[in-house]
């Protein structure tokens, strides 16, 4: 919960608002235009002017309705304490105008954009735009009063201690004049004015004090007067609301020397009256200015009235004197022990919170499932063990005791290896490496490894003799005495020099054929070699060419004869098998001149009818299949006339 | 933490400036160069706003001033009293009129009551084009086709009225542009009221803008002055009433009238 309001926004006057608002709308939207423009673009140049202003007021008034508190929202103390500062009414209406202004400049807004947008000439969007920021201006000079006020509140507002309704709270009231603000002065670092008059405090102050490393706030409220509280001015209620509303210890504050101005009479009948809003509060009495007057030299009758207060249950009184800061910081001590036992026993007693802890337990309730007993096992070594006593001088000797005989602690260490269970006693103080050659020991550490080691030995032996590493290949074994031989080192040598010239002919030659260089580039396909270039080419590769240079010596043998040369022209077969390299039509196509002809008599009668066919045609010179033929880009059938059903591509 | 009232109580307990009270009246002093400056400086905006505020204390100084000079002048006045002197005659020839003035000047008198009966605040209106008045909306498929027309001045438009069908409806008027109330003012009593329209009696411009329910500046409408509590002469309330618009609506958004008396 907000306890302070230091951080509102300020609140313009309603005439500087206008200016921030109206100003900001000047800067931050275009403000050329001309009559030749669109008129759409004119419209719209207006109507961001009316909409944005109205944004900057909605923003403006949001923020001064964000920024107050809401006054039903807040602490009982801090509601009340302001309905009776600022007048809850008052507030409330004064924050409603502003939201009901809000709404208002949203609404002409909405109405002046609906117009601007039948706005017919530059003149007449102008004349709109006008009229809108004129109503809107007229709204927001209608809030002077609401806005003055709530500035006020603002900076009183921002000013008022922060009072927090909960924490360790010391209340200090009593009549006016009784010192009640020098005791806060004396036990707090807070700047309150002292002053010998009454009312020198007209509202709450605070401080703050350290008891018992616990941080408590002290309150100094103003004086009160003995009469009801419907006459209580504003001053007074303050301090009757922070009594009514603080978890506190109350400190009543009294002036037995009545320089005050006020009777001891007076004192203790505002006691009784306010008696009832000490209900479920811790309440001390000070009897203050003690330096001028004692309790104990009061007379009788007077002696008997202070009686009266302190027969009220649970009521303190203590004495003290805050000129001289005689027993002022045992009152603060005793109020805050009061406080805090108070607090605690108020905490007990609300059976929430110990619910809230119960309701988190549980406790566990084992049943026992038979009735075999099951102690715990105690060896009787143990058991039979004599109790350790260090009085005693024959008790059990200790690693300690050892360590305190041989010079204490620092000059002997004890052996922790002592108590090492292994099974010769002599390795107890053996070095035990743990890392050897930067390996842990212990991932080599194998018991069996003597015995590992002696397999793998046996295993080694059996292959050799077994002849399992012989080598098998006995070639090698010649061709490597051939070079060790060294009489076919030159010829080997030789080779070598030629492969690694021919690769790296190789490698100009490729590179030379990738550089482009701006030449043509002549198709793979049209490239022609001759058969003499491929053989050597073969040849150089290493293949056998024999049978290549078989082949061309009987097809260069052979001349192809002009009967041969006719007949393939016309595609047919010749008899003679030839070596013409001829493309092969696929299986499946047939051919359709001589299909369904059976000899050469059918075909050259369906020549000749094919013939006379064509004779009349040619003769008028009529564009026959053979003829090449464009089709329309736009048939005239399929995209003009009435369409029904489709569109024109799906006809 | 300061708390409360600390401005004021820091300045009770240590005092202000030993030359505060110097300071401000040498500030004091110096208002009116600060004045002349900001007027001799400034430009834009904030020009316009300190030349607004300088003028409207100029023209209150002004009024103030001879408001001051004019009761001095008056003074305490004191009632002129008849001396029982005889006046002079060209005095006299002014004070009685002869019958022949008295005649000419009482049917003009006749006259000017037979035209006040029709008199208007407004008597002259600036004439609306049509092509103000309408603008073209163009309609069909390929929005070839004109016939359609939209009053782009505000209309009233009656109670229980239906649009036309839309092949029907040649004239359209707006509904943003519609207005159903004026702010009427009551020219003797000097009160506006907005007041709801009853109805369009004549527009000046043209009897279709009557029957169309223009509303330009210069229009006869009829207002509902019921709220405004007045009686005949029989002791009947009024209910109805003409008044004359005053503004041009189209510019203000609203429509202010003067009622007809």
């Amino acid at each position: 919960m907000q306890l302070s309001w230091k951080d509102i926004p300020s609140v313009p006057t309603s005439n500087d608002m206008l200016d921030i608002v109206l100003n900001r709308t000047q800067r931050k939207t275009p403000t050329v235009i001309r009559p030749g423009f669109k008129i759409t673009r004119i419209r719209a140049f207006y109507m961001r002017k009316v909409r944005f202003t109205a944004d900057g007021f909605a923003e403006k008034f949001s923020d001064v309705i964000s920024g107050f508190p809401n006054i039903n929202d807040c602490h009982p103390f801090h509601r009340d304490l302001m309905d009776t500062l600022y007048e809850k009414n008052h507030y409330k209406v004064s924050l409603a105008a502003v939201s009901r202004a809000k709404t208002l400049i949203e609404q002409v807004s909405r109405d002046y954009v609906r117009l601007l947008k039948f706005g017919q000439s530059l003149y007449q969007c102008k004349q709109l735009k006008r009229a809108a920021l004129g109503r809107m201006a007229t709204i927001v000079k209608k809030l002077k009063d609401p806005f003055v006020y709530l500035e006020q509140v603002r900076q009183h507002l921002g000013r008022m201690p922060s009072i927090d309704p909960n924490t360790r709270t010391l209340l200090i009231c009593g009549y006016p004049n009784v010192g009640k603000s020098s005791f806060l002065k004396c036990i707090t670092k807070a700047d309150v004015e002292v002053q010998p008059y009454a009312f020198t405090t007209k509202s709450l102050y605070v401080g703050h004090f350290d008891y018992k490393y616990l941080r408590f706030q002290a309150i100094d409220t103003p004086g009160i007067l003995d009469r009801p509280t419907e006459e209580m001015n504003n001053i007074e209620m303050q301090s009757i609301y922070a009594i009514a509303h603080l978890r506190s210890c109350v400190l009543y504050f009294m002036d037995l020397s009545e320089q005050c101005g006020f009777s001891i009479e007076a004192q203790v009948k505002l006691f009784h009256s306010i008696k009832p809003l000490f209900a479920n509060k811790s309440v001390m009495v000070v009897m203050n200015k003690t330096d001028i007057l004692r309790p104990e030299d009061l007379s009788e009758e007077k002696q008997e009235l202070l009686k009266t207060i302190s027969a009220v249950s649970g009521v303190e009184v203590m004495s003290a004197s805050c000129v001289e800061e005689d027993n002022v910081m045992q009152v603060r001590n005793q109020a805050c022990e009061k406080l805090l036992t108070a607090r605690i026993e108020q905490k007990l007693k609300g059976t929430a919170r110990v619910n809230n802890v119960l309701n988190k337990i549980h406790v566990a309730k084992p049943q026992s499932r038979d009735d075999v007993r099951r102690d715990a096992f105690i060896p009787d070594a143990v058991k039979n063990m004599k109790k350790y006593d260090a009085e005693d001088p024959n008790r059990r000797q200790l690693a300690r005791d050892y360590e305190a005989e041989n010079g204490g602690a620092g000059v002997f260490n004890i052996n922790l290896k002592d108590k090492y269970l292994l099974e010769d006693d002599d390795w107890k103080n053996d070095v035990m490496p743990e890392v050897l050659d930067g390996k842990n020991v212990y991932d080599f550490l194998d018991e069996d490894i003597a015995a590992k080691l002696q397999a793998l030995e046996e295993e080694e032996e059996r292959l050799e003799k077994e002849g399992f590493y012989d080598s098998d290949d006995d070639d090698e074994d010649v061709d490597l005495d051939a070079i060790e031989n060294g009489e076919d080192l030159e010829d080997i040598r030789d080779k070598a020099a030629w492969i690694r010239d021919k690769q790296k002919k190789m490698i100009n030659e490729s590179r030379y054929r990738k550089a482009l260089k701006n030449r043509a580039v002549m198709p793979r396909d049209q490239v022609k070699k001759s058969f003499e270039s491929m053989e050597e080419h073969m040849y150089s590769l290493g293949h056998d060419t024999s049978a290549l240079k078989r082949n061309k010596s009987v097809s260069a043998g052979k001349e192809l004869s002009g009967v041969d040369i006719l007949k393939r022209n016309q595609g047919l077969a010749s008899s003679s098998k030839t070596r013409v390299n001829k493309k092969k039509a696929p299986v499946s196509q047939t051919d359709r001149l001589n299909d369904g002809l059976n000899d050469g008599a059918l075909r050259s009668q369906a020549e000749r009818l094919a013939k006379i066919q064509r004779r009349e045609r040619n003769r008028m010179a009529r564009q026959g299949e053979g003829d090449r033929h464009s089709t329309a880009m736009l048939p005239k059938h399929l995209f003009s006339g009435k369409r029904g059903i489709g569109s024109n591509d799906r006809r | 933490m300061p708390q409360n009232e600390y401005i004021e109580q820091h300045i009770k307990q240590h005092g202000k400036r030993l030359d505060h009270e110097e300071r401000q009246r040498k500030k004091q002093a110096r208002e009116g160069h600060r004045v002349a400056k900001d007027a001799q400086n400034l430009t834009g905006w904030r020009a316009k706003q300190f030349n607004k505020k300088r003028y409207a204390e100029k023209v209150a100084m002004k009024k103030k001033i001879k408001a001051h000079q004019e009761s001095k002048l008056n003074g305490p006045s004191t009632p002129k009293q008849d001396d029982g002197e005889a006046l002079p005659t060209y005095l006299l020839d002014r004070q009685t009129n002869n019958t022949a003035k008295a005649i000419s000047s009482s049917i003009k008198q006749k006259r000017l009551e037979k035209a006040d009966k029709f008199s208007v605040p407004i008597p002259k209106v600036r004439g609306v084009s049509e092509e103000e008045m309408f603008k073209v909306i163009k309609t069909g498929k390929k929005n070839h086709k004109s016939w359609k027309r939209m009053i782009t001045k505000h209309t009233f438009v009656g109670e229980g009225f239906t649009r036309r069908p839309v092949k029907m409806e040649r004239i359209i008027r707006p509904a943003a542009l519609r207005q159903k109330k004026a702010n009427v003012t009551h020219p003797e009593l000097g009160v506006t009221v907005f007041l709801p329209i009853l109805g369009v009696k004549k527009n000046p411009q043209s009897p279709m803008y009557t029957q169309l329910g223009v509303l330009t500046k210069g229009t006869i409408i009829e207002v509902n002055v019921s709220e405004l509590g007045l009686v005949t002469a029989g002791g009947k309330v009024v209910w109805g009433k003409y008044a004359q618009i005053t503004n041009e609506p189209d510019r203000d958004g609203c429509v202010n009238a003067v009622l007809l008396v």
